[in-house]
């Protein structure tokens, strides 16, 4: 582990280095006031110094040294008989990587068997040269910063500075993580949408990637039938399901359950979005679903399917119940006491004052958490995945199986094929959508959420 | 007056709304019973189905086609390598960018624009995480498939998110005059956040990251894009190496066609959900334990 060796060195350097700068300045105190900072900080501004360029260094040279290995490979006579397509190319060059890290495995193609000896030594030659250059930068900021250490070193306010610095570039993080998502789905997506018209992705009612070939390649990859049944498990069915019991169980748990009872019946509905929804899915594929099965051939369906979007939009709305029963519990005790015992205190019994004061006081917050809610059943994908079933058909039918955005991105990068392929692009596009659809829910849902607080406050 | 409150159509009305009272309230327990009847259902099944198949054959073997011989533990030391690198980067990298922006940042449009961005990174579904995963560290940076440390990197980012906003919630809960006696005396601005304001909220940083680390723990769609289903017949031994995790050897099982598997994918159902308590139960002890009331 390359990676592991290089931290430890770091850190040793830094930890040597914090001690001798420490060391060091403790000598030159003559006395109160004889220095601009403590000991310890002109330790810590030389340890700072021998870690961060060293890293940094690190980080460049594990950047930029596969390419570097590469064309020193394919600098090499064997190399010479590579095929001249890239993907060929890189796949060889990817098995002879394989080759070189651990000799024991056999190579498909012989040529990477050959490779695999320059591989290695260009891997040895330019291992050595990126650790060589880690060293010579930490000694560089090392050197550098030992030369600094003297009385009148503002030493802590330099070490302040670093530390701000990597306080902001931790959160610059978040922007770079929401940047790379937009950026990646955007570019595949533009790939995919050479091939295929944005379009008759679109709006088309055909879906059937595997037989895109040839010139009508538009017509199998129209996702109507897609959203549809995204739409109709994710914010139809399970918010059928999920709505009621969770407004129905916040209503309850604020209104009318003791502390007690309260105490012990929150956490426990909270279990519920604490199961992973693998758990639910196998639950769904396993107990649900044969049982929807038999119901429906007890209606006289012939051949019923063991997929059904009943299925996993039952059980989707199951694990949405907390999350809008916490969200409603949020909404209703945000709604002013005095509303309420204004109504109680006319006459009105508790049921009616919930329904025609707490209620549409709430609804703005209400009506935001169940936005969240379908946004993030829309996004699910284990319980489709195991449930739903893979056929892309346009029905109401809640006993037919289903397919989903999440299902058939599953199923686009899960096969074989080459990565350039309309096909696992596509997977790319349908995340777009996905993203796109969500980022809107969300965005609307927390505006809403803002301005139902600020009423109130 | 006394009349008209009681005639009979008046107290016809009353009984009615009394009655409407009662059918709504149990209208609310029903729900709740209902809810919490289904968790009921799915851990008796669970229960039923995997107890039989817990041995130490079970803990200690890794995957198999067999189903009598295979285990849970390449997967569980899957779990583990992944979840160290996730936390070796979330963890650090969240707590202080909850601190910049909780302590430090300056209201510009930049900093609105990393809120903003947290804020929705929070709720974007997990399966575009994965996509990102995969055409960024897979593709471009052609780190191995099914690799821990790539599936590590990718939960990381997922879980970074709901460390800052627990963390930022942890640290506006330590009241102003904690700074301001720090201040009064002479400390500088990162002395009294780095001595006095992360110390008192560490315990609730920490159970946010413990409650993110359970949702990155449970999490499988992500894997499922970067390819960490690898069959793996021995225990991964380091973070390049391929391997599996929990959920995923619960969706490679739940796929046999062997119904002996049922067993199986039962057991590590349960085995994951043990972990998942175990880490919910450890984050309300810490909240329970080290909660101060200003």
């Amino acid at each position: 582990m390359l990676i592991a060796v290089v931290l430890a060195v770091v850190a040793g350097l830094g930890l040597i280095g914090w001690y001798t700068a420490r060391a060091k300045a403790r000598l030159l105190y003559t006395g109160r006031g004889s220095m601009r900072a403590t000991a310890n900080y002109h330790g810590l501004h030389l340890a700072l110094w021998i870690a961060i360029p060293a890293l940094i260094a690190f980080a460049v040279w594990t950047a930029v040294s596969p390419g570097l290995v590469n064309e020193a490979v394919l600098a090499d006579p064997a190399a010479q008989m590579l095929p001249a397509s890239d993907m060929e190319r890189a796949s060889i060059l990817a098995e002879a990587r394989a080759v070189a890290s651990d000799p024991s495995t056999v190579a498909f193609n012989p040529l990477a068997n050959r490779l695999a000896e320059p591989m290695r030594s260009a891997q040895t030659q330019f291992g050595f040269i990126g650790i060589a250059l880690v060293l010579i930068c930490a000694l560089a900021g090392g050197g550098y910063a030992w030369t600094r250490i003297r009385a009148d070193f503002p030493a802590r306010s330099r070490v302040e500075r670093g530390i701000m610095l990597l306080l902001l570039a931790a959160s610059l993080i978040a922007i770079l993580t929401t940047v790379g998502i937009v950026a990646s789905l955007v570019f595949e997506t533009a790939l995919f949408f050479r091939d295929v018209s944005p379009w008759s992705f679109l709006t088309g009612t055909h879906w059937s990637p595997g037989n895109a070939i040839g010139a009508d390649i538009d017509d199998n990859f129209g996702a109507v039938p897609l959203f549809w049944g995204t739409i109709y498990i994710g914010a139809i069915i399970a918010m059928i399901i999920a709505i009621p019991l969770g407004l129905m169980s916040a209503i309850y748990l604020t209104q009318y359950a003791d502390a007690k009872v309260r105490r012990w019946t929150k956490p426990a509905l909270e279990i519920l979005a604490g199961v992973p929804t693998v758990v639910y899915g196998y639950f769904a594929a396993l107990t649900i679903a044969p049982a929807i099965r038999d119901f429906a051939a007890s209606l006289g369906y012939q051949n019923p399917s063991t997929e059904s979007a009943l299925a996993a939009g039952l059980v989707m709305g199951v694990m949405i119940i907390p999350f809008v029963s916490s969200m409603a519990d949020d909404s209703i005790a945000a709604v002013p006491r005095a509303m309420s015992d204004g109504s109680l205190a006319m006459g009105a019994t508790r049921s009616e004052t919930i329904k025609k004061v707490v209620l549409p006081a709430a609804l703005p917050g209400i009506v935001a958490g169940v936005m969240l809610a379908v946004s993030r059943a829309i996004g699910e994908t284990m319980i489709v995945v195991m449930a739903a079933g893979a056929t892309a058909r346009l029905t109401a039918d809640p006993l037919a199986s289903m397919t989903t955005v999440t299902y058939q991105i599953v199923q686009m990068l899960t096969g074989d094929q080459e990565f350039d392929s309309p096909k696992t692009l596509s997977a790319f596009a349908l995340g777009l959508v996905l993203f796109i659809v969500t980022l809107i829910l969300n965005i609307i849902a927390l505006r809403v959420v803002k301005r139902f607080r600020e009423a109130y406050e | 007056m006394s009349s008209t409150f009681q005639s009979d159509a008046f107290m016809q009305r009353l009984a009615k709304r009394h009655a409407a009272e009662k059918r709504f309230r149990l209208l609310g327990l029903g729900a709740i019973v209902l809810s919490l009847g289904f968790l009921a259902l799915l851990l008796f099944i669970m229960l039923k189905n995997g107890l039989a198949g817990i041995d130490w054959q079970f803990l200690s073997g890794s995957d198999s086609t067999e189903a009598s011989v295979a285990g849970v533990w390449g997967a569980a030391k899957g779990s583990l390598l992944t979840m160290i690198v996730t936390l070796a980067i979330s963890f650090p990298l969240g707590v202080c960018a909850a601190i910049y922006l909780e302590e430090f940042a300056p209201r510009t449009r930049w900093i609105e624009w990393v809120e903003v961005s947290i804020n929705n990174l929070a709720a974007v579904p997990s399966i575009i995480f994965g996509l990102l995963g995969l055409a960024v560290f897979i593709n471009t940076f052609q780190m191995p498939r099914s690799a821990p440390l790539v599936g590590g990197l990718t939960l990381a980012l997922m879980t970074m998110p709901v460390i800052v906003i627990s963390g930022r919630n942890a640290i506006k809960a330590v009241p102003p005059s904690i700074r301001d006696a720090a201040l009064a005396v002479g400390a500088s601005e990162v002395q009294t956040v780095f001595h006095h304001v992360l110390p008192l909220a560490l315990p609730g940083i920490l159970t946010g990251t413990i409650i993110g680390m359970a949702r990155a723990l449970g999490e499988t769609a992500p894997l499922l894009m970067i390819g960490m289903r690898a069959f793996v017949a021995s225990p991964p031994d380091g973070f390049t190496d391929p391997s599996t995790v929990l959920p995923m050897q619960i969706f490679l099982w739940s796929d046999e066609i062997d119904r002996a598997f049922v067993v199986n994918t039962s057991a590590a159902i349960i085995v994951l959900l043990v972990f998942l308590m175990a880490m919910n139960g450890l984050a309300i002890y810490l909240r329970n334990k080290f909660e101060v009331r200003w």
